[in-house]
């Protein structure tokens, strides 16, 4: 190393020093240390008290909530993930057409995710009172259905949060905007001269040049529903009901912690979840060989 | 000297460095006041405030008082408000910077000062005569009283009553000066009261156990039941006959699937949950009392107050919740707001000093500033003479509520290591027998196992850990 290789790395490990120091300090430390509560009882004011596996075996036999509450959360994920990545592209689509004022289109598809979270769950508990809602006085009034009680009944609860779940897409919609810019022109001409219609073009061309986009979509989408818990947080007042059908994992993670004083189980709690998203992320990024098209390859 | 561009450049990130270690540095002093109290010489103690809006107005008045009055101590009230209220009490306290004093609700005093995080207030309270035991509501002091300490003082408290709107009563054909006396005659009223829609909705709701919000403890301890056993120290409420008929009398107000016929007063849970799920703010004309959406309700004395405010035209009437018959006569007074002493508290003289002037009765007969707060955000004092001062008691609907806990012996919330956590238990469990995903057996053997759980485990870690023993128990 020269002098002035030296030099730079000196001044190079300054500049990110405050962020060395905030890694270190705020996530590393109490990351390992996390995995240290997870074998203990700790209610942090007294020290923690080793106790073996004992959490994880509460949590594996003796604590239904527990199961639930990962039921509903791997319920959630499942239907949701897909659903915002289909709605995402559909829409992306939609606003990669060339007509005037698309830049408003996408602003306007865009202005649901800067709505606080808070807000629009306060928005969506009328949007989907069972009552006077607007989804349920469009299904009587447009088609005379008798709409389902959403979030008052215990089975309709999930759907209706997958249902509002899609509704803040805009980021991956931009995402698969900048995705489908990437698409060479010249595969669309090709394939108009070999006879292709729209939705050819779209099932043998789009959709497999976004492979990367949707993969990056999709495991981000895995590891926010996984983790789901503002919203359900603020439309139940963080109690999960009706009959635990939206208590979600990381609502009863928070619930373990700060009421029931047990950090040491919730932290065991954490390491299961991050256990189970790191195993479906693995899952997705060793899969994605098979159905993920890079273009420069 | 020649400057090169780099020493420039460091010579600029240094400053920045002292600039954003300046800004970030914490003050003793945060406003011009408290600049001159710290140059007067006086302790600057800061006291976080479980209220927040007017509840939190009404506590600064009172401590502008106090900061205006003596020239030791400087008060610097915050409002940290009810959410997250544990969570910045947890860390506060495991970061060793908890404030001097604070408020928060008893259930939250009986979860965590067994755990040794609040300073005893045995001194304060054996030298301040208005402080001591009978003084007090029992059913308060017990709520900071365990293990042979004091570990607060009660500020406010509440009590249930049985509100009814007079106008519905009118138009169902009842006797609108009436209220229901008996547990039988609650429900005939309620039935007469609901109203469906063409399809079936409800319209306007006669009574429902779990409005404003889940009661469930009320209704155990107003049917005769036991929740928590303080002699045995754990809970023994699988076989407790008056638990179960109180989860059965909720679980009647939800339609029954099997049944032939459904009673009067039943209706759809997930109707129930719809209607409920329409209601507006609770502090807003449209609360669903207010705006008679539902014409019986179990309340609190809060409410002598904000229905003039929020709904003045509404015509309504107080009195005692109905028992069922041959249930010893009971009152509700849940939980109170406490003040407490963090143990690491930086300056618990000081804070006591204030303590002790908010709980005085001001010179030449005064009233104490804690009674001037209680009135002014309309809950009920916890000192009995306090209770009944005239400015209370003068309003005849106030005073039915006051009434409720002079006469009667007032069931509370339980106070032990895992309240928050029992309480949890036993309304989820409301939420299964009412959904009838559970029977009301099962939900008394579920809640008692696991809280008994949560009791042994708490109590394992508190001999390990050395903090004092948990709860009234042995």
């Amino acid at each position: 190393m020269t002098r002035l290789e030296r030099r730079n790395l000196r001044n190079g490990l300054l500049f990110i020093s405050p962020w060395i120091a905030g890694f270190l300090g705020f996530e590393l430390y109490p990351l390992l240390m996390s995995v240290y509560y997870s074998f203990t009882e700790f209610n942090v004011i007294q020290p923690p008290v080793w106790s073996g596996l004992a959490n994880y075996h509460e949590l594996f036999f003796d604590d239904p909530v527990f199961w639930r509450a990962l039921y509903n959360t791997l319920y959630f994920t499942a239907f949701s993930v897909p659903a915002c990545l289909a709605a995402s592209i559909g829409i992306a689509v939609l606003l990669n057409q060339k007509i005037p004022a698309m830049s408003v289109f996408r602003t306007i598809f865009f202005l649901p995710s800067i709505v606080p979270l808070v807000a629009s769950s306060v928005l969506w508990l009328w949007v989907l009172n069972p009552d006077s809602g607007l989804i349920n006085m469009a299904l009587k009034q447009i088609f005379g259905i008798e709409g389902p009680g959403w979030l008052a009944d215990a089975n309709w609860a999930k759907p209706a949060l997958v249902l509002m779940s899609v509704w803040g897409i805009g980021g991956a919609v931009v995402i698969f905007l900048a995705g489908l810019s990437d698409v060479p022109p010249a595969l669309y001409e090709v394939a108009e001269l070999d006879g292709a219609g729209p939705f050819r073009k779209f099932w043998n061309v789009t959709l497999p040049m976004l492979t990367p986009t949707i993969l990056f979509n999709l495991v981000m989408g895995l590891i926010n529903a996984f983790q789901y818990f503002t919203q359900v947080y603020v439309m139940t007042g963080g109690k999960g009901t009706p009959v635990d059908s939206t208590m979600f994992y990381a609502l009863y993670l928070y619930r373990s912690s700060f009421f029931y004083l047990r950090m040491g189980y919730a932290s065991a709690m954490a390491w299961l979840l991050f256990i189970v998203i790191l195993a479906a992320t693995v899952g997705v990024l060793v899969s994605s060989k098979r159905w993920v098209y890079y273009h420069g390859d | 000297m020649y400057l090169s561009r780099s020493h420039i450049v460091w010579a600029l990130a240094g400053l920045a460095c002292v600039a954003s270690a300046y800004v970030l540095w914490p003050r003793q002093a945060a406003t011009d006041a408290e600049r001159r109290a710290l140059a007067e010489g006086r302790t600057i103690i800061v006291y976080w405030d479980r209220h927040s809006g007017h509840e939190h107005e009404a506590r600064m008045r009172l401590i502008d008082e106090f900061n205006e009055r003596q020239s030791e101590v400087y008060v610097r009230g915050v409002a940290v408000g009810f959410n997250a209220l544990m969570e910045k009490t947890l860390t506060s306290t495991a970061g060793h910077a908890p404030p001097d004093v604070q408020s928060i609700d008893s259930t939250f005093l009986a979860q965590l000062a067994p755990q040794g995080i609040f300073r005893p207030l045995d001194d304060l309270i054996a030298e301040e005569p208005s402080l001591h035991r009978e003084k007090f509501f029992p059913f308060c002091w017990d709520m900071v009283f365990y293990s042979g300490h004091v570990w607060g003082i009660p500020t406010t408290t509440d009590s249930y009553c049985l509100l009814w709107n007079k106008a519905a009563f009118r138009k169902a054909g009842l006797d609108p000066e009436r209220p229901p006396r008996t547990l039988q005659e609650l429900t005939d009223y309620a039935a007469k009261l609901t109203i469906r829609g063409e399809t079936g909705e409800i319209e306007q709701m006669g009574f429902l156990p779990w409005l404003p919000w889940d009661l469930t403890h009320m209704w155990g301890a107003l049917f005769g039941g036991e929740w928590f056993n303080y002699a045995t120290g754990r809970a023994e409420i699988a076989q407790d006959e008056h638990l179960r008929a109180a989860y059965e009398w909720q679980q009647s107000f939800a339609y029954d699937p099997g049944a032939k016929e459904q009673l009067p007063y039943a209706m759809d849970p997930e109707r129930i949950e719809a209607f409920s799920k329409g209601f507006g703010e609770y502090f807003s004309a449209s609360n669903p009392f207010y705006s008679g959406k539902v014409a019986m309700i179990a309340e609190g004395e809060w409410q002598v107050t904000f229905i003039p405010k929020y709904a003045p035209g509404l015509d309504w009437g107080v009195a005692p919740i109905p028992q069922p018959e041959g249930a010893p006569p009971l009152s509700y007074g849940p939980a109170a707001v406490v003040d407490v002493i963090p143990s690491t508290a930086r300056h618990p003289e000081a804070a006591k000093k204030f303590l002790r002037w908010f709980y005085s009765p001001r010179p030449n007969g005064g009233t104490s500033p804690a009674s001037d707060y209680t009135f002014e955000i309309h809950n009920i004092a916890t000192r009995r003479d306090e209770a009944v001062q005239e400015r209370f008691v003068a309003d005849p609907k106030f005073r039915v509520f006051v009434n409720e806990l002079l006469t009667k012996p007032v069931a509370s919330m339980p106070n032990m290591p895992v309240s928050l956590y029992m309480m949890d238990q036993i309304e989820r469990q409301r939420s299964r027998v009412v959904f009838r995903r559970s029977t009301p057996e099962q939900a008394l053997r579920d809640a008692e196992a696991m809280t008994n759980r949560a009791l042994d485990r708490v109590r394992a870690l508190m001999a390990r850990g050395g903090g004092p023993a948990g709860g009234k128990t042995p």
